[in-house]
């Protein structure tokens, strides 16, 4: 099978182009073409990227396009697959960023974009709620969860500030547990 | 020179400490609107409605955006660089300790924290969002039927801001809200 820079790219760009609507539908994504069609990783691999790439900090899609292009072809597969993993994205977004930058003083413009708002806004609750549900579900990570928000919305603490601290705590909490149980 | 500059630590900074997929970089974004002004956090909404229907992920995405509204093409491309750069690295070092590092108690430990820090964060945004925008009651109303009905059925990202953006072009059109 052909490893060249140029084709992990293409199939890379073809998995962005196809992306939508956050990085967690990558995994089904590129099963079907780095796993079935291509057959470059085998199955379990891609799943083992996928689940260390959810626990590193960064872009989702884009760690686990890098570890996935590197066991294809080293670093040369890396960096083909980031790029072409991205490339979709920033064509399309600069493209319409200076579309909507032209018409964004009409007054029906902006009309529609105080519409929108409320979609978004109605967006991020949902995704609030899936992370919710998937992360929330101990006393720690309430505490955690409720500390962070009071840090955040109260004290206007910056988010670096607060990712350290939630690490710091973790571990803590973490190491905590494994000298109760010994 | 400078802002590109300031931009490339910026983002590279969201690339280190952004975690858990979809809307992650956006309490990053939001910090960045507060204190650089570079794009408003009105701009912010618009961001996050283009990325969530165009293709690609979206992280990246609202970093060409970001990068774009704050120093056009060049700001795109630095803002983009620099927000894959960490992960590049990160993922260089992590290759090589594959099979351990999941099982890693430490791992293991900071993302037990991590994770409900990333929900408190993009909740501390979303209530920031709407106390910043202008809802009005019309707005507020909408935002509540939106939510109700998502409890029940969600539908897909399209459908909840191509009904939205009607809406907006409605209450325009017939002067129900002043913008």
């Amino acid at each position: 099978m052909d490893k060249s820079f140029y084709a992990i790219f293409k199939t890379f760009f073809k998995v962005g182009t196809l992306l939508l609507g956050g990085g967690y539908v990558i995994l089904p994504l590129l099963q079907s073409e780095l796993v079935e069609k291509k057959q470059w990783i085998s199955n379990d691999e891609l799943s083992q990227f996928y689940a260390i790439s959810t626990s590193l900090p960064g872009i989702i899609a884009v760690n686990t396009s890098i570890f996935t292009g590197r066991k294809i072809a080293g670093r040369k597969g890396a960096i083909a697959s980031v790029l072409g993993v991205i490339t979709p994205s920033f064509l399309a977004i600069v493209f319409l960023a200076s579309f909507l930058l032209k018409i964004s003083g009409f007054y029906l413009v902006k009309s529609v974009f105080w519409g929108i708002g409320i979609g978004v806004i109605s967006l991020l609750f949902f995704a609030i709620k899936e992370m919710w549900g998937k992360c929330v579900n101990d006393s720690f990570s309430t505490g955690i969860f409720i500390f962070c928000l009071i840090l955040s919305l109260i004290f206007h603490f910056s988010p670096v500030v607060i990712v350290i601290l939630a690490v710091i705590f973790g571990i803590l909490y973490q190491k905590y547990n494994r000298s109760f149980i010994k | 020179m400078n802002i590109l500059f300031q931009l490339f630590i910026n983002f590279f900074n969201i690339g280190v400490f952004s975690f858990g997929g979809g809307y992650a970089t956006l309490p990053f974004l939001y910090e960045i609107a507060e204190k650089y002004g570079w794009y408003t956090t009105s701009q912010l909404t618009d961001m996050i409605a283009v990325s969530s229907v165009t293709p690609g992920p979206i992280g990246i995405n609202m970093a060409t955006f970001a990068g774009f509204n704050t120093y056009s093409l060049f700001g795109s491309v630095v803002a983009t660089g620099a927000i894959i750069l960490p992960s590049y690295l990160i993922v260089t070092c992590v290759y090589k300790i594959l099979d351990r590092f999941n099982e890693n108690w430490m791992v293991k430990g900071a993302v037990h924290g991590l994770k409900p820090a990333g929900c408190a964060l993009l909740t501390a945004v979303g209530i920031k969002l709407i106390l910043t925008s202008n809802l009005h009651l019309l707005g507020a109303l909408i935002l509540i039927c939106f939510i109700l009905s998502g409890l029940k059925k969600k539908h897909e990202p399209i459908f909840y801001l191509g009904l939205s953006a009607l809406i907006g072009l409605f209450a325009g059109l017939f002067h129900i809200i002043g913008v």
